[in-house]
């Protein structure tokens, strides 16, 4: 397409080198679709006999809305997406859809969402699968608006934009930027052999299965009476955000509120949601285990864990109250497992255990589960680049003509995804520090009282998706505290950490917009 | 036989002189001034144009073809002129190539040809036989490498001991080998029982493998096995070499003056440490502590720069320096230069193809010095005249038997009787060759 034609198809629009009609045009194809989603909750909402008409008329507004960005451009001259638009369209898919799913929040969330900032926070916690939560009081929700924040996690988990390559027929081309914006981590170190579709039909496919298995195994636990707690409802519910590395939870208490079983079986499924997709994907439905075992970011992954776990564990049996050993391994593996693959789980108040537990869960914060997992962070891979990195500089620290290609499980990786990984922690460190001190700032302004370590958590916590932090943002408080500027700093970071920094970057810049 | 040899670089070059006057020759090039050059020094029809095309292939003639050779530098040319062959005639084809995908499609039955040699696999090899034994100049592998063919130098200094100063008959010669030949001031004696190894004597001496290595400890005995090699020169040569050492478990360091080829040798080789820095530069091999290696090769693809780092690595304290030479020249150079093996990859694949050029008997045949003698391993005719003699009573004087093959045992016996199918390894006088192949 000429940038004449594109600018008769914009109409009156300046001359610019982004086909924003072409954007706005997938925005408006892709809310038509979600507008489905809102009828899951309806059913739920007859079931229960709670109020239906707040997901009816948030489910009218996103169609109608869909329809008429649709409308925008006349057919067949948005069918191709260049990858310029993909940045564009990552970006503001990102921020829009929250915005619908805010609507029901907002109509019939009581009096803890009625504010539009705090509904569109939770909006944004919900679809960016990180799990931060201003509701004080959880239960005080309907059966119905539980269900889709939970509902939330899930589409967001995988990914709505994966989600739409795998049924629009319009991404069969152009689908591919999408993807490896979307798909979180360095994924062009990803051979994808299948087309994008076929990749993005995989994932999903894979995705729903699993988190069938996982409900199903949480309501036999339910219903033998191993876990009274758990109805189906619940079983949904947990497993869901398990397999989306959400955080959300029904219960005031997270999951302390169920039986050990259900909280080691929510651990093992988290473990599994943190693995590579395409990985699990290989392994579980080509049956080819032995490319997994030399996988070498799935075992850095696993050694994460471990190492995590046992730096807790260490605390938490040296501490005065040491707890007995089943329920001390269980809090350790547990709290790791769910804050390094930025879930958001808890089984226990961490916030009140001692200073080793608390700064190797900070730490853990910033590993991030895998690339091509749902969990969100700096992700396992990249910190393998960047040990790779720094052991080829002090290799050729000594030896100054030594050449090092990098390879990660025998694969070669390429300077340029070298180099932009290097980049990507640099954004996201630089990111993380602008939000903790901006924090800091807004706290001094309003005159609240928080700590420096508090802002660093609620800035991690956020910009890496995993939800609960430190302090009265714990695992058992929420982020209802905070003033409107903090509310809207930790959505950006939350929304930043989820398109992973760089569409938002390239968007700002100048050069993206001029030809 | 009527052979067609396309391309007349040195490779092919090489196997005209080596064919020239038992068959009639069709020399193919695309450079008119190479054609003239091979002309003069050999007999054969030259025909200038594209070997690859069928308008060329049929005006050389290939039609009545026996054996075709694809020679040229580029694989796909080769390819598709073996490929022409194939359908336009019922000639063999032997192609020459450098990649090893297609190397290892031929092997697989993939590839439709009837022989793929490799310069930089034949390069490779000879580096690897010398590099394996110390104290031998040249080593070919004989009967699908049953047997070694090993040129050894007797130092000039060495005392009187189990092998030097004695009678053939006296000495402790290794097991499973023999003595076919003693060379001394440029003159080739017979291996009779009372003749004596002398300081300074060429030894040729035909050995099992284990047996080879023992001859190359008695006679170095402070040789060293290679554990650790510099590789100057990171090409496809260079690059032959690195894989096979890798795979028996060598130290391997290359270097490599292109940025680019360093990068992809890196890539290619995960095992192997690789430099981007010049052959030339004494303060890197200081640095690197390359004197510490026990080999240095140099395929840097230019000769005058692979004597001098040559020299450098010795002067760094390498022991063994082995140069592979792009100028036929150069040989000369390298010896009075001090490199220890000088290796000429074309004459190499030269080498390997011309086998093919032979009655199929004959399975191989190694020249020595400089061609003037030939070690033969062919298979005997059944009413050969020989079939019922001793080997002790050679057909005529300058053949020696070397060993025999019967079945899969290998007699190194000094008198058998020569039985119908047997496999004999002979050398002979150059001159002489035809005429002992024909009487066996």
């Amino acid at each position: 397409m000429s940038a004449a034609s594109q600018a008769s198809a914009a109409g009156t629009r300046r001359r610019s080198a982004v086909d924003v009609a072409a954007v706005l045009d997938l925005v408006g194809a892709l809310l038509k679709w979600f507008a489905l989603a809102f009828l899951l909750p309806v059913l739920i909402a007859i079931g229960y006999g709670d109020p239906a008409w707040p997901f009816l008329v948030a489910g009218a507004a996103t169609g109608i809305a869909g329809l008429l960005l649709d409308r925008l451009s006349p057919p067949g001259e948005a069918e191709r997406l260049r990858p310029r638009e993909g940045f564009l369209a990552v970006a503001l898919i990102w921020l829009i859809v929250p915005a619908f799913g805010a609507l029901p929040y907002l109509l019939g969330g009581g009096p803890q969402l009625d504010r539009p900032l705090d509904a569109y926070f939770e909006a944004v916690s919900g679809f960016t699968a990180t799990g931060a939560t201003v509701l004080d009081d959880i239960p005080a929700l309907d059966h119905a608006m539980l269900f889709w924040r939970q509902l939330s996690h899930w589409l967001g988990g995988m990914g709505i934009i994966i989600l739409a390559i795998a049924v629009l027929p319009r991404l069969r081309i152009g689908g591919r930027q999408l993807l490896q914006r979307e798909l979180p981590g360095p994924t062009e170190i990803e051979r994808l052999t299948a087309t994008i579709r076929e990749t993005a039909r995989r994932l999903w496919t894979l995705y729903v299965g699993l988190s069938l298995v996982a409900i199903l195994i949480l309501c036999v636990i339910g219903w033998v009476g191993l876990d009274p707690a758990m109805t189906p409802f619940q079983a949904f519910a947990h497993a869901t955000s398990a397999m989306a590395l959400g955080g959300f939870s029904t219960k005031q208490h997270s999951i302390a509120a169920f039986a050990p079983i259900t909280q080691w079986v929510l651990c093992a499924v988290m473990v599994l949601a943190g693995v590579n997709f395409l990985r699990l994907h290989r392994l579980i439905v080509e049956r080819r285990p032995r490319l997994l075992a030399r996988d070498q970011e799935l075992r850095l992954y696993l050694a994460f864990l471990v190492i995590g776990a046992v730096l807790i564990a260490v605390e938490l049996f040296s501490a005065s109250s040491a707890p007995g050993p089943g329920s001390g391994i269980r809090e350790a593996s547990i709290q790791a497992v769910s804050i390094m693959t930025t879930t958001g789980f808890a089984s226990a108040d961490y916030t009140l255990w001692g200073p080793l537990a608390i700064m190797t869960l900070l730490l853990l914060m910033f590993v991030g589960a895998s690339a091509g997992s749902t969990g969100g962070s700096i992700k396992v891979v990249r910190h393998l680049l960047l040990f790779r990195v720094v052991r080829r500089e002090v290799r050729q620290t000594i030896h100054p003509e030594a050449v090092v290609p990098i390879r990660i499980s025998g694969r070669l990786i390429d300077e340029r995804a070298i180099r932009s990984a290097i980049t990507f922690v640099l954004l996201y460190v630089l990111v993380f520090a602008l939000g903790a001190i901006g924090l800091l700032l807004d706290a001094r302004r309003v005159g609240a009282d928080l700590s420096a370590f508090d802002a660093i958590g609620a800035a991690a916590a956020c910009i890496g998706n995993v939800g609960p932090s430190f302090g009265a943002t714990g695992p058992f408080g929420s982020y209802a505290g905070l003033s409107d500027l903090s509310t809207t700093i930790l959505t950006v970071l939350m929304w930043l950490g989820r398109i992973e920094i760089i569409p938002v970057a390239v968007v700002l810049t100048r050069g993206y917009w001029r030809s | 036989m009527r052979v067609i040899v396309i391309g007349a670089g040195q490779v092919g070059q090489a196997v005209v002189e080596a064919l020239e006057g038992a068959h009639e020759l069709t020399l193919i090039d695309i450079d008119p001034a190479r054609l003239l050059a091979v002309s003069q020094l050999a007999d054969c029809r030259t025909i200038e144009g594209d070997g690859a095309t069928r308008q060329i292939l049929q005006e050389a003639g290939v039609r009545e073809a026996d054996l075709a050779f694809a020679c040229t530098p580029r694989d796909e040319a080769n390819l598709v002129a073996a490929m022409l062959i194939r359908r336009l005639s019922n000639a063999r084809t032997v192609v020459r190539m450098t990649d090893a995908d297609y190397i290892e499609a031929w092997h697989e039955g993939d590839i439709d040809v009837d022989a793929m040699v490799s310069s930089e696999l034949a390069t490779a090899n000879a580096i690897l036989r010398v590099v394996g034994l110390p104290g031998a100049f040249q080593a070919d592998d004989i009967a699908e490498g049953r047997l070694q063919l090993v040129e050894f130098e007797v130092p000039g200094d060495a005392e009187p001991d189990g092998i030097v100063g004695r009678t053939l008959a006296t000495a402790e010669i290794p097991a499973e080998s023999r003595v076919l030949a003693i060379m001394r001031a440029e003159k080739r004696l017979l291996p009779r029982p009372d003749e004596t190894i002398e300081p300074g004597d060429w030894v040729v001496v035909l050995a099992a493998p284990p047996a080879a290595r023992r001859w190359s400890h008695l006679l170095a005995p402070d040789g060293l096995t290679v554990t650790d090699i510099v590789l100057l020169g990171a090409g496809r040569v260079g690059t032959a070499v690195a894989r096979v050492m890798l795979g028996r478990g060598v130290r391997v360091r290359m270097i490599e003056a292109d940025a680019g080829q360093a990068q992809r040798v890196a890539e290619q080789l995960p095992d192997a440490e690789v430099y981007h820095a010049h052959g030339l530069d004494s303060e890197f091999f200081s640095r690197e502590l390359i004197g510490r290696a026990t080999a240095a090769v140099l395929s840097m693809g230019d000769d005058p720069k692979n004597l001098y780092a040559a020299i450098l690595a010795r002067a760094h304290g390498v022991p063994l320096t082995v140069a592979v030479m792009r100028d036929p020249v150069s040989e000369q150079v390298f010896e009075l230069g001090g490199i220890d093996v000088a290796v000429n990859p074309r004459m190499e694949t030269a080498a390997l193809m011309t086998r093919f050029a032979h009655d199929p008997r004959i399975h191989q045949i190694v020249m020595l010095d400089d061609d003037r003698f030939e070690v033969l391993d062919l298979t005997m005719r059944d009413d050969s005249p020989m079939v019922g003699r001793r080997t002790a009573e050679p057909p005529e004087a300058g053949v020696v038997f070397g060993a025999l093959i019967r079945g899969e045992e290998v007699l190194f016996a000094d008198d058998a009787v020569l039985q119908p199918g047997d496999r004999v390894i002979v050398m002979v006088d150059s001159e002489r060759a035809a005429v002992v192949e024909r009487s066996l």
